[in-house]
């Protein structure tokens, strides 16, 4: 997966006549999120030792990579999306701020149901799956933020700022299930060789604080960069 | 394009209404396990039940333990299996443990957790005692010899434990044991009523031992009266 979105990235780098060094950075901070997701030792803990890990996994691959691959896109690369109609008109609907956020908040509660994580992280397949939900899931939940097509004239740093505010709230659900739970949810922790110094509903409640607070702490590190730029574009 | 993004989202769909539609947790359907009805259990009720076998073997302190008449009037969970377990054993003890300690103290004394040892020759009583005090410091754990934890599980229909032959790695000698997997549930009346495998659950052990504990209140001390007819 990460030599195909390098080779991706190349190709578009090469096409766009080249790319600054900090998109260069981001598209390669995003790479290196994913990798240390998805591969060892996150990648094993997370498919089958410990539910904690597994929301590192998520954070890293649906909250920390996608804006950052997507901030990678060279200018040259929306430019020529935005030339292409009928792709930015089937893009206008589904990227809309509301649709998004619902996308989003749906495709994480389904990605933590207990039975669908149980049914699919057994397996290489299912637990691939979930990775791609989850990708999906930030990329469709950073768009309205960080793309530039289809451009949202409203949708200005007023905006933004409140829909992540919003997204800080809406994962309190998650949160409050997994810490508040008594009982362990997830078979797949519940039933796997113990780590010695945390049970599994110790760990149960660490994966639901770290959905709050890390997820927080992403959400809130954007809003304040997103204050920053607005803060900018004001004075210059 | 838009075809290919489709089909995988509608596998997943389709794969997460088949899970919803599944049924996770194992069911019993059978007798009356001494009381509980039995398709209130999660675990596999025994029907017949089997009789509690009469064994002795040793405990963590040295002592003779009577089976039979040290858990008397207890339910009781036994499991057979070995502190060098990677995965089956301490998962059983510490789901266990879990419920337990969640439990009100008056269902909590009425239930006893008797762990027998398949591999003696590395676990000793010392041993024994820290792996178990792990979980929960009223855990008991016995040692017997080989031929007397064999004659033990086969009373109870369990196979003999396998030492699986060692494999060159980092722990040079260091070997597995084959074991039966589940942990029977004696009644207080002393008749193994319930099997619960490896996969039981925590949620599914809060959920049976009060009703094994209810189904059979303390064995009444014979008063005057019964002791006269």
């Amino acid at each position: 997966m990460v030599a195909l979105l390098v080779a991706a990235y190349v190709h578009l780098a090469r096409r766009s006549g080249g790319v600054p060094a900090g998109k260069v950075g981001a598209f390669a901070a995003g790479v290196a999120c994913l990798w240390v997701a998805l591969d060892w030792p996150v990648g094993a803990l997370a498919a089958g030792y410990l539910a904690s890990v597994h929301m590192v996994q998520f954070l890293l691959v649906a909250l920390v990579a996608p804006p950052l691959l997507l901030l990678a896109v060279p200018d040259a690369a929306w430019e020529r999306l935005a030339k292409r109609r009928a792709l930015v008109r089937a893009l206008e609907p589904a990227t809309r701020p509301l649709v998004a956020a619902i996308v989003f908040n749906a495709l994480v509660w389904l990605t933590h149901w207990p039975r669908l994580v149980d049914g699919l992280m057994g397996y290489q397949a299912g637990s691939f799956a979930i990775d791609m939900l989850w990708i999906l899931a930030g990329l469709v939940f950073w768009w309205p933020v960080v793309a530039r097509v289809p451009e949202r004239q409203r949708f200005g740093y007023p905006l933004k700022i409140a829909y992540l505010i919003f997204a800080t709230v809406a994962n309190t659900g998650v949160f409050i299930y997994l810490t508040f739970t008594h009982l362990p949810v997830y078979a797949t922790y519940e039933l796997a060789p113990p780590i010695p110094w945390i049970s599994a509903r110790e760990d149960q409640q660490v994966a639901g604080l770290l959905m709050k607070m890390g997820g927080g702490v992403v959400l809130w590190t954007a809003i304040g960069a997103l204050f920053v730029r607005w803060f900018q574009a004001e004075e210059g | 394009m838009h075809r290919t993004c489709r089909v995988p989202l509608a596998a997943v769909a389709l794969a997460a209404v088949a899970l919803a539609c599944s049924d996770g947790a194992s069911r019993s359907a059978g007798p009356d396990p001494g009381g509980a009805p039995a398709t209130e259990l999660r675990g596999t009720v025994l029907d017949p039940p089997w009789e509690k076998p009469d064994v002795t073997l040793t405990d963590t302190d040295g002592r003779p333990f009577a089976f039979r008449t040290e858990t008397e009037g207890f339910v009781t969970l036994l499991f057979f299996g070995y502190t060098h377990c990677p995965d089956v054993c301490p998962i059983h003890m510490a789901n266990i443990a879990a419920v337990l300690g969640d439990l009100p103290y008056a269902v909590r004394e009425r239930i006893r957790v008797v762990f027998v040892t398949t591999d003696p020759e590395r676990d000793t009583p010392e041993r024994m005692r820290e792996w178990l005090d792990r979980f929960d410091r009223s855990f008991v754990g016995l040692r017997g010899s080989e031929p007397q934890v064999d004659a033990f599980q086969a009373a109870l229909r369990l196979p003999s434990a396998v030492r699986q032959p060692s494999r060159p790695g980092p722990l040079p000698g260091a070997y597995a044991v084959g074991h039966a997997a589940q942990v029977l549930a004696f009644s207080a009346d002393g008749r193994a009523r319930v099997v619960y495998p490896f996969g039981t659950r925590q949620e599914d052990w809060a959920h049976d031992l009060p009703r094994l504990v209810e189904a059979h209140p303390w064995p009444v001390e014979p008063g005057p009266e019964t002791a006269a007819r």
